[in-house]
Order: C-alpha cells, then structure tokens, then sequence
C-alpha cells in the first residue's frame, strides 16, 4: 500500500503506540482488500457498545485503548448499548451488567465518542453529506448513509472503525471507490408503499441476492427517510448489502445504465415468503419497536394511534426504543407511549440480555425478526405496528 | 523448508502448531479464558501456532482473541489461507503475529515446530522437505486410470494412485506428467486438457507438492512398467471407494467437473 510519509511515521510508532496500533489496523485491512492508499473521512459510526455483545474482552480492550491514551480525530457516533442508562432495572438487566455496561460507555467517551448511542445517527448526532467518505459500523446505519444519502463507507467492524476514528483516515477501497459502487442487479419492487412493506421488501432482496449493490425500480419518489431505513436494515441483517440504489430516489441513481443487468421481481409471493421467514411464533410475552430506533415521525405516528386506547394485556411488555435526543423532543408523544411500555433511549431488543427474561418476541421490524433467534434467543413474530399494538388491547 | 506468506501483524515466534482443516469463528469455537479449542479435535492454543484456513462468525471474535492474550493462553502467531476482518482485527489488537497467503494448510501437521516472522511474511517448518510432483488423471469414456502401488513402494504402499512422479530437475510440471504417463503406462499424451493449483500432501518429513493434470486419452490401453502392479478404469464413484492417496478424489471431482 502506498503510504504518506507522515503515515509511515504513524506506522513506526512515531506518534505514540496508539496511534500505531490504530494504522496497524487500518494498513492490514487496507491489504487485505487490496487498497492502494488510505483516504481522509469527515465522520465515523462505531459498532461494539453493547457489554452483550462485546463481553469482558471487548471490555478490556476499550480499558486499555482509553488508558493508553486514544482519541478519536473525527466527529464519532456510538451504536446502541444494551441498556437504558437510567431505566435499566425495568429491563430486567442486572447490576453487574448495568455498571460494566456504563463503564463501557464511560471508555467511549474518554476516547472523544459522543455518547448518544444510537444505530440512526443520520436523524442528528452525525449526518454525513453526498460525497463524504466515512467509516462507518453498524450494518444499517452505513447502507442508509451508502445508499439514502450518497456518502461512501464500507461496511466496518467496531475496531476497525475506532482505528479509523483515530487517525482520520480509513483504507481506501470498496466502496469508497465509484467503480464498486455500480448496481450489480436490478430489483422491479411491486409493494404497497408501507413502511412495514419496505420491511419486508428488504428481507425478500436479501434472501434473493445475499450482497450486491441492488438497483430498484417501482418504488415511490416519496420514498423517506423511515423508508429507507426500513429497507436498508432488512438488507444488510437478511444479506450482506451494503449499498443500494432506487430509481428517482436516491442521490446517485440517475448516474448508470443499468440496461444489460439481470432483473429479479419482488412482488407478492416473495413478499409472503420472507413474511413467513420471519414469523417463527404466534403468541408473545415482550413487543419491541424501534429497530432501528424511531424517528420523530414515527414516535408521533404511534401516539397518535395509541391515544385514548388502553392496554389490557398485562402479560405482555412493551418497549419502545430510540435515541436519547429523539426521546428528549417527543415528550408529549412520550406521555401517551408510556401507558403502553417505557419508551427506552439508546438501547434495544437485539443488543439487550432480553434472553435472561423473554423467549417469545414480537417486532415490526426485519432486522430485528433476523436478529431476535440468532443473537436473543427468541422466538419472532413480525407484524406492523398497528397489528402489534392489537394485540395487548 | 521455507513458505512465503504475508505480513498482516507483524512479530516473530515459534511453537508446534496447532491445526483446524475448517474455517474457525473464535467466538464458539475457543475459549477466551483457557483457550481451550471446542472445535476440531479440540486441544488449546495457548503458545502454539495455530493454523486455518480463515475465520468466520461473528464480529465479537476478535474480542475472544483479545481475551486470549488477556489471560496468556493466545497463540504465538496465526497462520491463515486468506485473512478477513475479524481474525486480522483480532491479530492487530491483541498483537500477535499472523501471516496469510500461506498455500494451504495442509502444508501444516499438528504438533510440527513452525517459526512464524511475520514481519517479513515467511514461515519455516523445521525438519520437513518439500518434493514437488505431479499427478495425472487420464480419462476414457468418462473414466478414470487407477494404478496400484506395489507394498515395496516407499510412498503410499499398496494404495491406488493417478499416474504420478516426481518432477526431475530442469523439467516443468507439464513435462514431468507426459513423461510419467509415457513411463509408466506407455500412452503418448499431448497438451493437457486441464490442470489445477497444486494440492499439498504430507507424509510424515515430506510434503509433496503435487501439480495435477487431466488428459483425453481415447482409445488408450496402458501397458505397465515395474513401478505398478496393476491398473483399472473406473468411474468417480468408485474412485471414493477405493484406498487412495490423500486428495486424489478432490483433484478427480475438480478434474471431471
């Protein structure tokens, strides 16, 4: 790889040992994906905050990062842990968890992270423009900066985007890179234009194609930011895909003759399929919204629907997850919410030990209905929100 | 002898290796507190090299790796075919030294003395010699040539074989497998029809490096030289039912495909 003078001296541990051991991580990465050089990003994204998911050696290897010293050089978000910070004891989440969990966060900071844990931060704490290069974690959140926005990431690992964090640069290859970033095949969506519908449109395309940069046609110009993020998340847990291009939708679609490409059709009966894919339980004992976390717009869709009904279904749990900062501006949405289920900030379902306390989980969403049996444990049903909310009325 | 790999965490050391044939996804496959292996034929990776394929799994291996070192049981140095994030991850921040690029694992037997300098991207396994050879399937109505070793044989006594030999000095694989086909079958050949990279046998201190072949030889009868006692052509099923050398039915099913 061809590296900058300066980047060699970072190499030889001229700049301190963190440092080293961040472009050590970077160049090896960078070699194994055949990168020529490293390239400045303007933001990163981290995966690996959940104490769930990292355990006590991701525990220890942060203790000793912050120990030694390292700091991030670039405007970084967190993904979520797994835990509400305050309201950890109505998860079920023991103390020990709790204060390995916070210590964690704690490390984070230290380093220069920005703590609103969150798997949408490009609702706020971190919005990428069109061009950005950027190193981002989080399958989800970087095929929607990919994808929605048009800004260039590959799909990072925890560490690997704390390297990047730290020097500003990442490798330079894949889809940093105009050439990976063509459509590899042509999706013809028939759907009903539901949030829920992109949910599911995502989990059929991943199951189809497994990874690829995906081309649709058929789907609405009003294609949001909710949609997106629907879609985008049911890709990268059904498949691998982390990038994606729609017709008069996103930002670099316009830019390629997709003419001689195989084309796949997804309409009805592959809809049904991943529907069953994802539906592994009838009855529930927790429902779990909020993955990836509720926008503002969904927060007041759901208590504008949730509004002078009642939940007589004591069996059940409710959550609803966030981040901080959307919770912080809904509070009146909050209040309504609450009488169903805690509305809990930068935590959710997947990253939660929910598997100490529930087996049987219902979700509105694909990611999660991927995540829930592999990760928690549980058993998924997966329906639309309103369907969802029914059943505890 | 010598294997030319590349440095993806630099270092330097030696230990007897330990070896798995699959991928290996460290999370469920070791133990980050004693290294204790819950996959293959188990065992435990402290201070050895440990070697395989490439990783798979999940994210939080490179986590159990860094447990490893944690507590002291990590091996010394990695040795992989291909590298992707999660084990080079796990590498770079728990520093141990790893090479990949490496030909093939079953270069490695477990329990060989390996030096790994990954800094440089070699590894040396003491005390073994690399004989490089060539293997050749003839094929006839859709079957295969079988030739059986004699019990004298120095290599793989009394084992069914392709038509194989050593490469002499001066000569390329190519022409070391028409001139064994010529030698010990009697069959004049032309220009291969397919050939693969080469698979790696051991054999106790020896590790044959074999160049396989695949020749149309319609028509053809084989009369045998003193180096086999006896031929048959069978078809790809049988050649899994018969004793043979190590990876002649891979190098059939990749040749017949």
């Amino acid at each position: 790889m061809d590296l900058t003078r300066e980047e060699e001296a970072i190499l030889n541990g001229e700049e301190g040992e963190g440092k080293q051991k961040a472009m050590e991580l970077v160049t090896a990465l960078g070699k194994i994906y055949g990168a020529d050089d490293l390239i400045d990003i303007t933001s990163a994204h981290l995966s690996g905050a959940s104490y769930k998911t990292i355990g006590d050696g991701g525990l220890k290897y942060l203790e000793d990062m912050a120990a030694g010293g390292a700091k991030v050089s670039v405007p970084s978000t967190l993904n979520p842990v797994g835990m509400d910070r305050e309201r950890w004891a109505e998860m079920h989440i023991s103390r020990e968890f709790a204060e390995k969990q916070l210590r964690i966060i704690e490390l984070y900071g230290q380093m220069g992270i920005r703590t609103t844990c969150s798997c949408t931060p490009y609702t706020g704490a971190n919005v990428p423009s069109y061009g950005d290069h950027i190193a981002w974690a989080e399958s989800s959140a970087l095929s929607f900066a990919n994808s929605y926005i048009g800004a260039r990431t590959n799909r990072e690992g925890g560490p690997g985007a704390l390297a990047a964090a730290i020097l500003g640069k990442t490798a330079n290859y894949g889809l940093h890179l105009d050439e990976k970033r063509k459509p590899t095949v042509v999706i013809d969506a028939e759907i009903d234009g539901s949030v829920f519908s992109y949910s599911l449109l995502g989990q059929a395309v991943g199951m189809a194609i497994g990874s690829g940069v995906p081309y649709f046609r058929g789907l609405s110009p009003e294609t949001g930011v909710e949609e997106a993020k629907a879609l985008s998340s049911a890709m990268a847990a059904s498949g691998s895909v982390a990038l994606w291009h729609a017709e008069g939708v996103t930002p670099e679609a316009g830019g390629f003759d997709v003419s001689g490409l195989e084309a796949i059709h997804i309409g009805r009966k592959e809809l049904e399929a991943a529907y069953d894919k994802l539906n592994t339980v009838d009855d529930v004992q927790l429902i779990a919204i909020g993955c990836p976390h509720l926008t503002e717009k969904e927060m007041h869709q759901i208590a504008a629907f949730l509004k002078g009904k009642k939940k007589v279904n004591k069996d059940v749990e409710i959550w609803f997850c966030t981040s901080e900062e959307v919770r912080a501006k809904c509070p009146e949405d909050v209040k309504v919410m609450e009488e169903f289920g805690p509305v809990l900030a930068d935590t959710c379902m997947v990253v939660a030990p929910i598997e100490g306390t529930f087996q049987r989980t219902g979700t509105n969403s694909a990611k999660a209905g991927n995540y829930l049996p592999t990760l928690c444990s549980q058993k998924a049903l997966c329906r639309d929100i309103p369907v969802l909310m029914e059943l505890v009325m | 002898m010598i294997v030319n790999g590349r440095t993806i965490m630099s270092g330097k050391a030696t230990g007897k290796v330990i070896k798995l044939d699959e991928p290996l996804s460290f999370l469920g496959g070791v133990d980050g507190s004693t290294g204790d292996l819950r996959v293959g034929n188990g065992g435990n990776v402290a201070g050895r090299v440990l070697v395989f394929p490439k990783g798979k799994g999940s994210t939080v291996g490179s986590f159990v790796m860094y447990d490893l070192m944690v507590h002291g049981v990590a091996p010394v140095a990695i040795i992989n075919e291909s590298a992707e994030t999660i084990v080079a991850t796990g590498a770079v921040i728990s520093s141990i030294p790893m090479v990949d690029g490496v030909p093939s694992v079953d270069m490695f037997e477990d329990g060989d003395t390996v030096t790994v300098d990954a800094t440089v991207g070699v590894v040396e396994i003491e005390g073994v010699t690399m004989r490089a050879t060539v293997s050749s399937v003839l094929v006839k109505d859709g079957k295969v040539l079988m030739l059986k070793r004699p019990d004298r044989c120095h290599s793989f006594p009394g084992m069914w074989s392709l038509v194989s030999g050593k490469i002499e000095e001066g000569e390329s694989p190519e022409e070391a497998a028409v001139r064994e086909i010529r030698e010990e079958t009697g069959i004049s050949v032309g220009k291969p029809s397919a050939s693969m990279d080469p698979v790696y046998v051991r054999e106790g201190d020896t590790l044959w490096q074999v160049y396989p072949f695949k020749f149309e030889v319609p028509g053809a009868e084989p009369v045998l030289n003193e180096e086999n006692e006896g031929f048959k052509w069978v078809s790809r099923d049988e050649v899994s039912l018969m004793d043979t050398v190590k990876d002649t039915v891979t190098v059939v099913d990749f040749m017949l495909r």
